[in-house]
């Protein structure tokens, strides 16, 4: 039997790192080019079980758009074992990787329509690929923003490439708590989306971040007048296999690694909250 | 194919599968389990039931996926470790173990298909024994849709007519064992048909525990998800994994990297058993943990069984063979927590 | 009014008067004969509890549980707990006052005492072919069990369990209230099964082999460490990978975590898991056998734990679960403590 189980990870070269935040909830991007010209194409949302051999495999969110062919991204946040060990990669490093998994951002359907995008702290590598290829094919969509916030400025990803977005959209940026230098919205996200008030009219709004900014984005999004599947976030789990077989990443009856990571509200709503 | 087997004959049946590795039930260290069976050894098919079911042949507690080997700054070599089992036959299979594996089929067989899995259970034959009476207490297969006298999952089912066996073939690897014994079987004859229709029917009508209202129990279940009572009912819990590990349906499993050693890193990617009871299953880096109650993740095992799986595949999952209600150290009783639940519910309460 | 009786008014008496807050007891099981545990909150329920051979549970794990619960809610709770508390079981509730678990004063303890005989074993009883039973009782010197076809009645020391049959200590010396009597017994001399083992296995090689097989055969479902009061660590040793986790726990206290044992079930991990776990037990575990119960691959766990118990015992002199104004084993010393242990 020569061909790969599932299990089994392709091989990546590290070809680029930066910091994005330094410090606490330190966050890197990598670009990871796949060996031996085996790789796999991925839709916006989908995610790839990466690993550092010896250390662990962690289920990240593909932030490059499927455009880019020639590498990978990923942005990830330090919190445990597994992160850590990516912390520790340099450039040239090998790693594991294996996927497209998980279901994607219905974009097709949103054609012609006004996108708004909320992320909060590291919730925004996961719909970065969207609001990629949404502002590199923008003839097909209306307006675009991107409402995203970090509990401090030094806690905000994607610095500059927000920076050169001013150009194709609008940014609304903010921070939780004022601080010497910041002259954008400083409150937590669900608030700078009631103080835009974006309209609802023609829109699809698309979040993701902790757990909690997510219910409040999607309470205040409701009293601005968007209806349930006209709302889109990524949920996530602790996942160990990606295939929907260890059991573990359930919401009821869907494994998140499966028929997620991506849902409309309507959709969401009917499933248990146990996540 | 229908045949007559002297229980005088039983071994020499076995005898004649040398190109298989035979298990059957053996009391060993004061259980029942699967024991290899070498040549000279005996075989006595009169176990109740095996405390573990048979699901290690499939689904081993630890499954090898892959070695690495890695200098640093290089890429890793990765050899994929790949089972290479010999053909198995495991005698003795209950019904509701032979049911247990079309489950397991429907995790391991379906969108991705794991290789690991589907490589055991090409090689393996189950030659089942039916139920004549209920091999515990706790049975409680017909009001899961099974029978003590089912043949799903089975590729021979045996019966039990005191000196004799019935052996019928299910499937087509059943036929191949039985056209290797050849002559050691006999026509049955027309007592044989009677007996065996009349042992099945008895087997069939015994009085067992029951699910009350099965058709209902998944929607009833899925409006039960606030009850109170699944706290209630979780709180002697003490969050060991006899009740999943038992379990022939129950496939959670850990992903780990075991390292032999560090430098040059040398070791191997390994699938392990886990489950849904343990505490941390389900905890996040961050802590955060979505089923971070006793009465979550009781909630969680008995919609899976009863609710999610009839959800994603139009059956449920548990197959009544009551391991979990028998060995669970503080008497959780899978039955009365989801008749406990669904009446309540129904009743408004 | 009989032992039963008067627990259960007692029990209704103290919840009545808002005296404690819940009690821990036994109550008839859904699945057949044994009891299970339950906790009881209203005076009403005292009528459910029961006092029988089945109650083989050492209920001292729920007091932990309370106690972790209350610590995670932040709580402090204004009354005390009642806990039905064996002669075993009333030993480990003063092992965990000897730890400064929970102080005397937040628990009140209703003693049973299990007078002549103690817990029935279910498979020395399955060995009898009763076939299906309803229930169990005390009578005497004896268990009376009640089948679909009438009553049996059978000398206890056929079916005790060898915990039971050895018990050093079956009257719950430390109580608040204590039913049923101290009573002389007579069964088998203590570490019993310990002596018959080692007379079986006279060379370590032999001992090696057999302990070696055992823990093939473990799978890890951890049944023995989940059902021990005095497991209460919430980071475990063998998942030292998973553990509390707070809000201000970083990265780096999480990657540096080692991992001493492998999840997987291979002798080795499961033989470092189960010797390490033994040795943490030493001179706390007072022998209620119940991981040796629940063991569904029956691996007897008591041999390893009353192995060291016994040393504790004849090398130290020190009684686990005595009193609780002794220090607790490993916390105390004294000028003539052997150290011939240490060459």
């Amino acid at each position: 039997m020569g061909d790969n189980s599932i299990y089994q990870p392709k091989l990546a070269e590290v070809i680029y790192i930066k910091d994005e935040v330094t410090g606490e909830r330190a966050i890197k991007t990598f670009h990871v080019q796949f060996l031996n010209g085996d790789g796999f194409e991925h839709a916006c949302g989908q995610c790839a079980m990466i690993s550092v051999f010896g250390r662990g495999e962690a289920m990240i969110s593909i932030a490059s758009p499927p455009l880019i062919k020639e590498y990978k991204q990923f942005s990830i946040m330090r919190a445990g074992r597994v992160t850590s060990a990516f912390h520790e990669l340099k450039v040239g490093d090998v790693i594991g990787v294996r996927g497209p998994y998980g279901n994607s951002f219905p974009i097709g359907d949103w054609h012609g329509k006004n996108l708004v995008f909320i992320g909060g702290g590291c919730g925004l590598a996961p719909i970065w690929p969207v609001i990629q290829t949404a502002v590199k094919t923008q003839d097909k969509f209306n307006r675009i923003s991107v409402f995203y916030g970090g509990r401090s400025a030094r806690d905000i990803m994607y610095k500059t490439e927000l920076e050169q977005l001013r150009a194709n959209a609008d940014i609304y940026l903010s921070v939780d708590k004022s601080e010497e230098g910041w002259h954008e919205y400083c409150g937590f996200v669900p608030a700078n989306i009631m103080d835009k008030a974006p309209s609802a009219e023609n829109a699809v709004a698309i979040t993701c971040g902790p757990p909690i900014m997510i219910k409040f984005v999607i309470q205040n999004l409701k009293k601005l007048g968007f209806s349930d599947d006209r709302i889109y976030t990524t949920i996530e789990n602790k996942m160990k296999c990606g295939l929907g077989k260890c059991g573990r990443c359930n919401v009821g009856k869907d494994y998140v690694c499966v028929s997620g990571p991506v849902y409309s509200w309507d959709k969401l709503k009917t499933l248990p909250e146990e996540y | 194919m229908e045949r007559i087997l002297d229980k005088g004959h039983l071994l020499d049946w076995v005898a004649t599968l040398t190109a298989w590795e035979v298990f059957a039930p053996g009391f060993q260290d004061g259980i029942w389990g699967y024991q290899p069976v070498s040549p000279s050894a005996e075989v006595r098919l009169e176990h109740s039931n095996t405390v573990q079911p048979p699901k290690n042949f499939t689904f081993p507690q630890r499954e090898v996926f892959f070695t690495y080997d890695q200098i640093k700054g290089e890429a890793p070599k990765i050899a994929p470790i790949h089972p290479k089992p010999k053909q198995r036959v495991v005698f003795g299979v209950r019904p509701c173990d032979g049911r247990g594996l079309t489950r397991m089929d429907r995790v391991f067989n379906e969108q991705f298909q794991d290789s690991y899995y589907q490589t055991r259970r090409a090689g393996l034959a189950y030659v089942g024994l039916s139920c004549n009476q209920p091999t515990g207490p706790n049975c409680f297969c017909k009001s899961v849709g099974g029978s003590p006298v089912s043949s799903e999952g089975l590729d021979v089912l045996m019966t039990d007519l005191g000196d004799r066996y019935w052996v019928s073939s299910v499937t087509d690897l059943g036929l191949a064992l039985l056209e290797v014994g050849g002559s050691i079987f006999s026509e049955p004859a027309q007592e044989d048909q009677n007996q065996v229709r009349a042992t099945r029917i008895a087997a069939v009508s015994h009085p067992q525990r029951a699910v009350q209202n099965t058709a209902v129990v998944p929607s009833v279940l899925k409006e039960s998800f606030s009850s109170p009572l699944w706290a209630a009912l979780a709180q002697p819990c003490i969050g060991c994994g006899i009740c999943t590990f038992l379990c022939p349906t129950c496939h959670c499993f850990d992903i780990n990297d075991e390292n032999a050693s560090s430098s040059p890193l040398r070791g191997s990617r390994v699938r392990t058993w886990d489950n849904c009871q343990f505490p941390d299953f389900t905890m996040h880096s961050s802590g955060h943990n979505p089923r971070g109650t006793l009465a979550s993740r009781l909630r969680q095992r008995v919609c899976h069984k009863f609710q999610y799986f009839h959800e994603n595949f139009g059956v449920l999952q548990c197959t009544g063979c009551g391991r979990c209600i028998s060995e669970c150290p503080v008497g959780i009783d899978i039955l009365s927590v989801v008749n406990q639940v669904c009446s309540a519910q129904v009743n408004g309460e | 009014m009989s032992n039963l009786e008067a627990l259960r008014d007692q029990a209704k008496k103290l919840l009545a008067k808002g005296e404690v807050r819940a009690v821990i007891g036994y109550r008839k099981g859904s699945r057949g004969m044994a009891a299970e545990p339950v906790v009881i909150t209203r005076p009403e329920e005292a009528a459910t509890l029961v006092w029988d051979p089945t109650c083989f549970h050492n209920l001292a794990l729920y007091l932990v549980e309370d106690q972790k619960r209350l610590g995670k809610e932040k709580q402090k709770a204004d009354k005390p707990i009642a806990i039905v508390a064996k002669g075993c079981d009333a030993r480990a509730i003063v092992v965990l006052m000897q730890e400064n678990y929970f102080k005397r004063e937040d628990v009140y303890i209703l003693g049973v005492s299990c007078e002549t005989t103690g817990m029935v074993d279910e498979r020395k009883l399955a060995c009898l072919g009763f076939g299906t039973l309803q229930s169990a009782s005390f009578r005497g010197d004896d268990f009376v069990f009640s089948t679909v076809s009438g009553e049996k009645r059978v000398a206890a020391s056929e079916v005790l369990a060898d915990r039971c049959l050895e018990c050093r200590a079956p009257f719950p010396k430390v109580h608040d209230v204590v039913f049923g009597a101290e009573k002389a017994r007579s069964l088998a001399s203590p570490f019993a099964a310990l002596l018959q083992f080692e007379k079986s296995k006279t060379s370590i090689a032999d001992r090696w082999e057999f302990w070696q097989h055992q823990f093939e055969r473990c799978i890890r479902c951890f049944a023995c460490r989940a059902v021990c009061p005095m497991c209460y660590c919430e980071e475990c040793i063998v998942d030292s990978t998973r553990f509390v986790v707070a809000p201000d726990t970083t990265a780096e206290e999480k990657a540096n975590r080692l991992r001493w044992i492998e999840r997987s079930a291979t002798q080795s991990d499961n033989m470092g898991y189960h010797l390490t776990r033994a040795l943490h037990l030493a001179g706390r575990c007072i022998d209620c056998g119940e991981c040796d119960r629940v063991c569904p691959v029956r691996i007897p766990l008591r041999l390893l734990n009353t192995r060291l118990e016994r040393e504790v015992r004849e090398t130290f002199g020190y009684d686990p679960g005595a009193s609780v104004d002794v220090a607790s084993f490993v916390s105390s010393f004294r000028d003539n403590d052997p150290g011939n242990f240490i060459r």
